[in-house]
Order: structure tokens, then sequence, then C-alpha cells
């Protein structure tokens, strides 16, 4: 099991790489490893990984999700007008502080997701024909939200906590202050785990290997941090994201909830018998989707400053990709956040390549499926040849 | 010898699975146009012995010769068992159901037209003829998820008949069948006699099998120890041949006095939710503190449902009442039942005990995660200590807590998923053939954690399909015999013989008019 994972890292390695070099070597890409544009990758990596760790919570237990595209759309709109037009909703009705226009955007993202959830485990309507309906509702309802215009998510090219999403960059003294303490975080938390593990006589890493690791992963930290201050500095969704990804592997990995959503993928029958209530926990895992979702739809629509029709467009197929090609498998029972990590990492390498080439859409569209169909078949191929790979850790 | 020529011949055949014997050399020979009854307990070998003969079991995985008509065959898939004219009909039956009769009877040699399309007509047609043929009252055209089980075995019979079988197997045919679905299927099998189709029949039904048999062959222990003609013996005589062993003593049972009555069932009747069938009636028995209570029965008997049910995983109480400690008890989920300190270990680890891709650490936590977190919060220095001082009190053999527990052999996945049932710290622990397919030593030290349970005031209630391991290891026994109390015995009234005569008490099937069946 652990080979499967070691081979499969080195593949998306190899592939990132192999992405990374072509776009760069382009006679048109010139600007790929330029600052700019790797801050500009930085949130929109941010805003699919997002998405995509939201995904693993419900691919964990066996279920799906296609309405999240739907979803940001939705979200993104119905927060834009909210501040901005608010006699879209309601003739007459003041514009909500933004604040307050998100927070109630979020909370009824997870009442929605909520619902969705009950349907799909309580009533046993599968995932797939509920999430499809969401897909299709959501979409109809954003565009009655916006009226199909356009709207800012700002009123009068003014700033507010929504535009900033996608437009805040932490001051260069921040950026290394917060570089620091993840650092920390991560090393302390690294050697805690050892000395745990080891006390328990369960196998752990030779010291070097363990150190050299986590020293190159803190390197890799620090040189991102160093390139986008050349910038502008760490967008601020790069640091959501980083919070997202931290709550979402404490969630699978130490928490009784994570270990559930694993366990119901793996093996429905047995969960239930060692008396674990599958309902609730589906439900669960479907509002923190819902909340994530709105997260996602808030800095999706940020990025491009406006809601419009086209927001959130198979975004859902993106998120789903990012999970298989990091090795989350669709029957559930087995992924992990790095895993999502990386494959959103490549999944949004190759949509920002192709922007700065300038690819024609329907290309664009044609190359992102078949990402998705490769990823499939390499997760297949490894699992046939290394066995079924990839646990909880 | 001047008797008829046999049909099928078996020399010396035998089967292994993991080490373990299945079969020992097996002799049996079937007479052209016989009907042979196998029979035996559970275990003793009589479905692998049809699985060789039908081709599941493809040549090469046993040794010895199987003889058809003076040539040994050698066959390597089930479709070369009924090429040359051998068909099984299992238990669980393979139709689908949501095509007609005809289409299910054709499925995969449909006729076809000139044009390549399938030629429907003669689907229909032929299948009417084969119907007409056999005397088997059956639509063609009605839909084989609508019939009942019986109609079911009849159109699976028909369809391999309609491969031009010369041989059926039949196993287990009857067994959940309703009273006139028995007799018909018993009239279609003396049809089929009188046509020349010869058929081996399985069945724990005694009565059955002296009405429909011409001979007995007895299996036991993976070994064919007698074939009696069915005209010249009698049911204590198979019994006895079914039974006849010496009981060693690898069960290290330690008895200790039992103390006061933990669970107590009275009057308990339970319904299958989805068919509505009756599946346990009027079960009365109580469980004590530190006393194993064996519960046996044939395939069927509503062993499992039971222990089930009381783990608040299956079927509707119609009737009756449990009590825990005196407190009424009706659990409805898993969690309720492990919320009063029930726990169960269930019969089928892969299926409904472990987590596979996970590790050993994993599944053992599983159902007490509780015990060792905070606010949802998993203390990960609590897990470990838990888990592994478990692990080595079970003797788990595993490379470590975090090894995928898919790796493990049987014996030590069936440490873990007791492990994962022992860490919920029950009262009552509920055992469904806790041995069922691991290795010799592996069941000893079961047994001796058995032990450890009761001498710690559990109550164990452990259901069996081992004779041996029933007698060996219960204080006392009870046999369900068709959902309800066939007898129940303590451990110096039990005896083998008792307890199968218990076991057949009621296995004629429910009377057809019972009031709770018909109106739910």
């Amino acid at each position: 099991m652990k080979k499967s994972i070691e081979v499969r890292f080195l593949a998306l390695g190899i592939a990132l790489l192999g992405i990374a070099a072509f776009f760069t070597l382009h006679p048109r890409g010139r600007l790929f490893l330029s600052p700019q544009n790797l801050s500009n990758l930085s949130i929109e990596l941010a805003v699919t990984a997002v998405l995509a760790l939201g995904m693993l919570l419900v691919l964990l237990p066996g279920m799906i999700d296609l309405s999240v595209g739907s979803g940001v759309g939705m979200l993104g709109g119905l927060a834009a007008v909210l501040i901005v037009k608010p006699d879209f909703i309601w003739p007459g009705m003041p514009g909500w502080p933004p604040a307050l226009a998100l927070l109630a955007t979020l909370l009824l993202a997870m009442a929605i997701w909520a619902l969705m959830g009950a349907l799909i485990s309580r009533w046993r309507i599968p995932a797939f024909i509920i999430t499809l309906g969401g897909l299709l509702i959501f979409k109809g309802l954003h565009w009655a939200i916006i009226h199909n215009a356009t709207i800012p998510v700002a009123v009068g090219g003014q700033e507010n906590i929504y535009s900033l999403l996608t437009t805040y960059y932490l001051p260069e003294w921040a950026s290394y202050v917060l570089g620091g303490v993840v650092a920390l975080g991560i090393g302390v938390s690294r050697v805690r785990a050892r000395r745990l593990r080891r006390a328990h006589g369960l196998p752990v890493d030779e010291a070097q290997t363990a150190f050299l690791g986590t020293f190159i992963g803190l390197q890799a930290l620090l040189l991102l941090i160093v390139v986008l201050n050349l910038y502008k500095g760490v967008p601020l969704a790069l640091v959501i994201l980083g919070v997202v990804a931290w709550a979402t592997q404490v969630i699978t990995q130490h928490t009784s909830f994570g270990r559930y959503l694993y366990a119901i993928g793996g093996n429905e029958d047995a969960a239930v018998l060692s008396g674990i209530n599958v309902n609730a926990v589906v439900i669960c895992a479907y509002v923190a989707l819902g909340a994530i979702v709105a997260v996602a739809g808030f800095m999706q629509t940020a990025y491009g400053g406006y809601s419009t029709t086209t927001v959130g467009n198979l975004m859902e197929l993106d998120a789903i990709a990012a999970c298989v090609i990091g090795g989350t498998s669709l029957k559930g029972g087995r992924g992990t956040v790095l895993g999502v990590l990386f494959g959103a990492l490549i999944m949004a390498t190759l949509l920002n390549g192709m922007t700065l080439l300038a690819v024609t859409p329907e290309l664009k569209t044609i190359a992102r499926g078949t990402v998705l169909v490769l990823a499939v078949w390499m997760d297949v191929w490894l699992s046939h040849r290394y066995g079924a790979g990839g646990g909880s850790r | 010898m001047s008797g008829p020529v046999p049909l099928l011949h078996v020399q010396h055949l035998s089967k292994h699975f993991a080490g373990v014997a299945a079969l020992e050399h097996v002799g049996f020979d079937l007479r052209a146009g016989e009907v042979h009854a196998l029979c035996g307990e559970n275990g003793a070998g009589k479905s692998t012995l049809i699985k060789v003969l039908s081709g599941v079991w493809p040549h090469g995985t046993y040794a010895g010769t199987v003889t058809l008509a003076g040539r040994e065959v050698r066959f390597r898939s089930t479709a070369d068992a009924a090429r040359a004219g051998i068909a099984a009909i299992h238990q669980e039956l393979a139709l689908v159901p949501d095509m007609t009769v005809a289409e299910n009877i054709y499925l995969g040699a449909e006729p076809r037209t000139w044009g390549g399309t399938i030629n429907w007509n003669k689907v229909y047609a032929d299948t009417e003829g084969l119907l007409r043929e056999y005397g088997i009252a059956v639509d063609s055209g009605a839909r084989v998820g609508e019939l009942g089980v019986g109609q079911q075995q009849l159109v699976e019979i028909v369809k391999a008949l309609s491969k031009r079988s010369r041989i059926l197997l039949l196993d287990e045919p009857t067994a959940a069948l309703t009273d006139s679905d028995v007799e018909t299927l018993l009239g279609i099998v003396q049809h089929l006699r009188s046509r020349g189709i010869t058929c081996v029949y399985i069945s724990h039904k005694l009565g059955e099998v002296f009405r429909v048999a011409d001979r007995i062959t007895v299996l036991r222990d993976g070994r064919s120890i007698v074939t009696v003609a069915s005209a010249g013996s009698t049911r204590q005589d198979v019994i006895r041949h079914m039974v006849g062993r010496e009981i060693t003593d690898f069960f290290p049972r330690v008895r200790s006095a039992p103390g006061p009555v933990l669970m107590e069932l009275s009057g308990v009747s339970v319904a299958d939710p989805r068919s509505g069938r009756m599946v346990l009636r009027d079960v009365s028995c109580n469980i004590r503190a530190g006393e194993v209570l064996g519960i046996g029965g044939l395939m069927g008997a509503g062993r499992t449902e039971l222990l089930l049910h009381l783990f608040g995983a299956f079927g509707r109480r119609v009737a009756g009442t449990v009590t825990l400690a005196g407190v009424p008890y009706q659990p409805h989920t898993p969690a309720d039942a492990m919320a009063r300190g029930v726990a169960l270990v269930s019969e089928d680890r892969k299926r409904y005990g472990l987590v596979l891709d996970q590790s050993v650490s994993f599944n053992l936590s599983l159902a007490s995660l509780r015990q060792v977190a905070r606010a949802g919060l998993i203390n990960d220095a609590a897990e470990y200590q838990r888990n592994q001082a478990m692990v080595t009190t079970l003797g788990v053999k595993t490379a470590g807590m975090d090894s995928v527990v898919a790796a493990l052999s049987g014996g030590n996945q069936q440490k873990v998923v007791l492990g994962k049932t022992l860490l919920c710290a029950p009262g009552v622990v509920l055992l469904d053939e806790p041995t069922r397919g691991i290795d010799v030593g592996a069941k000893v030290e079961v047994y001796e954690l058995v032990n450890r349970l009761t001498a710690a005031g559990k109550a164990v209630v452990l259901v069996s399909s081992e004779m041996p391991e029933l007698l060996g290891m219960s204080d006392r026994i009870m046999m369900l015999s068709a959902g309800r109390v066939g007898g129940c015995f303590t451990h110096a009234e039990a005896t083998p013989e008792r307890l199968l005569t218990a076991a057949m008490a009621f296995h004629r099937g429910f009377p057809k008019d019972t009031p709770h069946e018909e109106k739910h």
C-alpha cells in the first residue's frame, strides 16, 4: 500500500514538472514562472483546492457532489447581489453590510447542503441524482438571482471584505512571521508524532529521511513566500487555503468524524455494526462541504470581480478531478489531503498555463477532460498493480 | 457386483482450503435415473462436493478422480460441467429479477433469427414446451422478481433442463420454501426421475430425504461415511452416522457458577421488515452473567437473525419482551445496543466486521473512539496505548498496528474483530460463528478469550454450526429450529443426537395458517 502511494506521488511530481516545463519552454509561455503569474496561479490554486478539499469530505464516505460548481456561482452571486443590488431580492431593501452578506450566504449554503445530505442518507436517494438536480437548480437560481446581469462584488469599484478575498496581499513582514509560525508548527508536530509512534513501537522513517523531507518542504515554503513577495506578497486566498487544508487534515486524520468517513466508504455494513450513525455522519460531511462551497464561491467570484452567468462553470469537475488525480477513490474509503492538494495543483497549473498561452476554450475543455481520464486510468492501473492503496494515513 | 452401472463415479476426492481438509478421500457413485441424497452436518463437505462436481472448483484444485459414464472428466469451469450435462442449483439463485421467466431461461443462449436478432417467439415457445414437458406451472411471461422463492427455484431447474442436463445437483432446494412449495418441488423431483433425470439432493430435512431419495450418502468431517438405500434404513440410523464422532478435548472451557440473569427474552417473535416473513417465533431464554449460552440450529434456523435482532440490526419485533439487567431492552440501532453494553461479533468478518483497506489500529478503534476522543478530537497517545495493549492481550500476529488488516491471516483478522468488540467493554457479548474459517490454534485462542470474558462476569452468547464447539464451549445450549426453540439443554444433558433431533424439531416449516405471517 505504501508503495502505491509513493509511485503515485512520483508520477504526479513528474507530471507536474512536465506540465510546468512545457509551459515555461513554450515561446508564448515565458511569463509562466514570473512572480505575477505565480501569484495568480496561487489564487487560482486556492479556489480549486479549497473546493476539492470539500469534495474529499463527501468522496471519502462514497458519495459525490456534482452541484458544487453551480453552488459556487449561485452563492457568490447571492452575496454580491445582497451587497450591491439588494432590489433584485426585495424591492427597496438597503444594501447589506458585506460581512453580514457573506455570513448569511455561508449559513444558507450549510442549510441547503444539510438538506441534500439528508435526502441522500436518510432517504437513500443516490448522491449522484440529488446533486445532479442541485446542479441544475442552483444554476437556474444563480441566473435568477443576478437577473442574468453582471454584478460586481463591491459598489462602484470600491474595496470591501468580499473583494479583498482575492485582492489582499499580506505585507512582507507578516508573510515571514506567518511562514515562521507555520514552519515551527509543522516541525514541532512532526517531532511529537514521531516520538509518539516510536514510544508505541510503530515504525518511523529514518531520522535523516524524516528531517530531509520536512526540511525540503519548509524550504519550498520559504521559496514560495520569497517569490510571492517579489510581486505583491502572499495572497490572502492562499492563507485561506492553508487554513482549510489544515482544518481538513485535522478533521480527516484526528477526529472520530474523520475516521467514520473512511469507515463508511471502506465498508458501510461494518460501520453500521460498529455503532456509527451513518446518516448523521453523511449529513455533517455535506454541511461542511456546503460551507466550503460558499467560501470557494466568494473567492471565485471575487477573483473575477463580478458575478456573471458563467462563474463556477465546470468547477465540480475540476474538484472531482483534483481528488481523483490525488488518489481519492470514487468508491470511497481512500484519499488524503496532501494528495488532493497535489491534484488541485496539477489542475490549476494546467488551466493557468493554457490561459497564458491563450488556448481556445474548446481546447481547454478537451484538455481538462483528457487529464481527468488519464488520472482515473492511472488510479485503476496503480490499484491493479500494487493493490488497493492509500489508507487514512 | 451386478447392480446398475454408475453414471457418475467419484474416487478418493480430496479438497483442502488453506490446509484445512474440506473433503478427504470421498467416494461417491450416482446411478442413472436415481435421486441420491447427501446428508451431513454443516461443514461436512456436502456443498464442496457439489462444487467440485459442477466445476466451480476446477480440475487441479482437488485430488482424486471424477468419472462420468465411464470416462474421466476434468472440468475447468461450470460451463464445462454444463456441456457434460451436469447443472447445479445453488441456494443463492442466479436469476435476473427484472427479466421474465423465458428471458431468464434462455439468458446467454438466446435462439437467433437469420438476421441475428433474438428470436423471441422461439424463446417463449420453447419455454412453454419445457414447462409442459416437466409439468411445471409457471407463467413464461411473468417477471421473475414477482414470483415466490419456490417458483424461482423451479425456474432455475427448468433453466438447467433447457441445457439438456442429465444430472441435477440440488443444494438445499427447500431451505427457504413454504410447505406447499416443498410439496410442489418434491413432486417435480419425482417427475424428473420418471423422465430419466438423475438428481443429487442435499437437504437437512430428513423427512424429505426419505420421501424422494433412492439412496442416501452420509458425509461427516469431509469423509464419506456410508451409502444406504433409503428403503432399508431409518432416520435414527442416518442421524447416528451424521453425528458419530469422538469429541476430542480441545475445548478448554473453564466452567464457573453462573451469576444472575443479565438478559431475558420472553416470547420474542421477529419479522423480516422487507418480506414480512416471520423469522423468529416465540423465543424465550435467559442469559446469565459468567455463562456461555450456545445457540445451534440448521442453516436458516434464525440464529444469526436472533443475534442481529438483539443487537438492533435486524427485524421488527412483533411480540414478546426482552429485558437487560431487569430494564426493558429494545435497541433500534447497533448504537443503541452498544450504549446498553451489548456487543456483536458478526459471522462474516470481511463483510460486516472489518474495513479491509484500513489498519489494525483503525479497525480496533472503530467502535470505541469515544473512549479516546475528547470533543471528537482523538488523543493519539491514548489510542495507541490502548490498542497496543489489546494487540498484546489477544496475541494478534501483525507487523504493527498500522499494517493493513487485509494482509493478516483469517485467525488474526478475527482477533482484530474480537478486539474491536472487547474495547467497547460490553456486558453481553454476542458471538456469531467466531471460529469460522480459522485454524485450530487460533480457535483455541478464541475459546480462551471466551473463558476470560465469562471469568470477568460477562455473558456470552455463542452461535455455532459446529457441534463439537457448541458442546465443548457452552454451559447451556438452545437449539433453534425454523425460528422456534427446538430444545434447551444444560451442558450435562446435551448429546449430539439430542441436539440434532431438537434442531429438526420444526423442520417442516411453519404451519400455513399462523396468524402473523399473512397479515403483514
